[in-house]
């Protein structure tokens, strides 16, 4: 059965849905007792709306379909973002995650897991392994004759990871055009900032000597997210696509912004006020 | 071609991988043959399947986490290479994209044990201990080189992972006669009765096993050879009945490190089941990088080559 098509959003409305997104996210943080990790959530906030509110194929009513576009999680700590924008477009309830996130026998937890919730697509968290997975799929796609896409969303900081070049290497291989890795270039590590212990440029220049076709946004432009979706080859191409969209960690609030201290947190109740006033100050900068 | 055999014949395990994976194709639509650069033996699925074979170059983790994407997708891959390197290289994403969702993903390989003269860096030793951690993987080790291709045709209806350990596969002896046993995985087989002790082994070493009851016969010792090929699930209730009908004497006999494989299977089992033996005795590696030689001037070097079989199982015989 065919993914039912509807409106598509425009810039300005997936500028909203990213603001409520990072809104639900730290009013979580400020709830959960734990560490979540905001940093690089804040950072994919506005790829995880364009790819969920616009880019991706999905059926939130129906998750099997074979047509829907996949969507691998590499960057598994932040999977609260992305069940925070699942439930935002219909996959889950926000109070579900908000009320049972971390604890004992929740669907939710801090790294995505298959058998617990079904909905997403597979269980990541160790960095590294998404890209093979997503190349799994894309493959699978290409051997059935389906033309879906296969999108995998990684930290740039996990590309240290031998295990994602290697994929990298057989996607050109095989030629999967239907493959779309996004790279949340937030230019930071758990406990330092890119090019500072790991030199990292010339970053696209390494993905274009693999063989990908590569596309720079800047990761917090919904407007050149869009257009990079846009423009997207067809899933019958021959070279994969990879979306490098430069952020910043903890984008939106601006004590976080660029803190190694935030890469994971939790809030208490009077930094939660702190940064929900951050985060409105911020957006109506950007609405002036 | 299907491959025809004869009992006590030499015939290559690959080769009839080779051709069971291509006869397999045909009646499974979803099943993918992936392999890191060791795909000598799959020429006739590759050239049949073209589209549902894929050489990944050398590349081992990435190979086993493309084929957990393809068994997400409904497909049931199976990864072909060399032991040593997929269950250690692989080995966490063995863990966590395979078997932590619980995917029919098949590792089949070579080079279990201190076989192929390539040194300790192309011996897996420590392989069935590691596979054997692994919540959710069933862990096979095979000698019969027929024996491989009905494992194969039997894991196509399993709904996760399965680990199918070979010795060098380019020459092994065939060991029972078609229809002789009733082959099913976790359950041990009795390849020679006998009511004295119980040799327990498995791959490459059920041979020397058979050899050493057939020797210990002309002294009027009876030997119960078992090929525990499945050491996950082990087959608790064969282990019983064997101490039962053979004095309570077990010998165990691996080509794998000592500790941490059958021989640990097995004692899991004797403890936790209350089970009393009058002699225990293990057969296997020791901790050492084994170095060079022939398979069997290895065995014999490490202590546990036909001769420490027979001396072994005299012990036993004799408490």
């Amino acid at each position: 059965m065919a993914i039912p098509e509807r409106p598509r959003h425009d810039v300005a409305e997936l500028e909203d849905l990213a603001y409520e997104l990072r809104r639900k996210l730290l009013l979580l943080c400020g709830t959960y007792e734990g560490a979540v990790h905001i940093g690089g959530d804040l950072s994919a906030a506005d790829i995880f709306t364009a790819l969920y509110h616009y880019g991706l194929r999905v059926d939130p009513t129906d998750i099997t379909n074979p047509e829907r576009d996949r969507f691998v999680l590499s960057k598994g700590h932040a999977a609260v973002c992305m069940y925070i924008t699942m439930s935002m477009r219909g996959f889950f309830s926000y109070e579900g995650i908000v009320d049972t996130y971390g604890q004992l026998d929740s669907a939710y937890g801090m790294h995505p897991c298959k058998v617990q919730l079904p909905g997403v697509e597979c269980s990541t968290g160790s960095l590294g392994h998404g890209l093979p997975l997503a190349v799994g799929m894309a493959m699978s796609a290409r051997g059935r004759g389906e033309d879906h896409r296969v999108f995998c969303l990684l930290g740039d900081g996990e590309t240290g990871e031998g295990s994602v070049w290697e994929a990298a290497q057989i996607a050109r291989s095989n030629e999967l055009g239907n493959l779309v890795a996004v790279v949340d270039r937030n230019r930071q590590l758990m406990t330092s900032f890119a090019e500072e212990r790991v030199v990292f440029e010339p970053y696209p220049d390494k993905w274009a000597a693999f063989g990908w076709n590569v596309v720079q946004v800047d990761g917090h432009d919904m407007a050149s997210l869009v257009q990079a979706i846009d423009g997207l080859p067809a899933p019958d191409s021959r070279r994969p696509t990879v979306i490098i969209a430069e952020t910043i960690k903890g984008k939106g609030v601006d004590f976080m912004e660029r803190n190694l201290a935030w890469h994971a947190g939790s809030l208490g109740k009077d930094d939660l006020e702190r940064a929900l006033a951050a985060l409105d100050a911020g957006r109506e900068k950007e609405l002036v | 071609m299907p491959v025809t055999f004869t009992f006590g014949e030499m015939l290559s395990a690959r080769s009839v991988i080779g051709s069971t994976l291509a006869e397999l194709g045909a009646q499974y639509p979803n099943l993918w043959v992936l392999t890191p650069d060791i795909g000598a033996t799959l020429v006739e699925f590759r050239d049949t399947y073209p589209e549902r074979f894929l050489d990944v170059g050398l590349a081992e983790q990435a190979c086993v986490g493309v084929a957990a994407g393809l068994a997400y997708d409904g497909n049931i891959p199976v990864v072909s290479g060399m032991l040593p390197f997929l269950s250690m290289r692989a080995l966490e994403q063995i863990r966590s994209d395979v078997c932590y969702p619980n995917l029919p993903v098949k590792i089949i390989g070579t080079h279990g044990g201190l076989v192929g003269n390539g040194g300790s860096t192309h011996y897996a030793v420590e392989d069935l201990s590691l596979m054997c951690s692994l919540t959710n993987m069933t862990v096979t080790s095979i000698g019969d080189p027929v024996m491989v291709g009905e494992i194969l045709r039997q894991s196509m209806e399993m709904t996760g992972p399965i680990y199918i350990r070979l010795a060098v596969g380019k020459k092994d002896m065939v060991l029972y006669e078609p229809g002789q046993h009733d082959i099913k995985i976790g359950k041990g087989i009795v390849a020679r009765d006998g009511t004295d002790v119980t040799l327990f082994t498995h791959g490459t070493t059920v041979a020397q096993a058979l050899e050493a009851a057939q020797e210990l016969k002309a002294d009027g010792v009876s030997v119960r050879v078992v090929d525990m090929f499945t050491l996950k699930p082990i087959d608790a209730d064969l282990i019983r009945r064997c101490a039962e009908e053979t004095g309570g004497r077990f010998v165990v006999l691996e080509d794998h490190l000592a500790y941490g494989g059958l021989a640990s299977r097995i004692a899991d089992v004797v403890a936790d089941s209350g089970i009393s033996l009058t002699s225990f005795e293990r057969l296997g590696i020791p901790q050492v990088y084994a170095g060079f030689g022939e398979d069997e001037q290895l065995r014999n070097k490490h202590g546990y080559g036909l001769s420490h079989t027979v001396a072994a199982l005299r012990r036993a015989v004799a408490k």
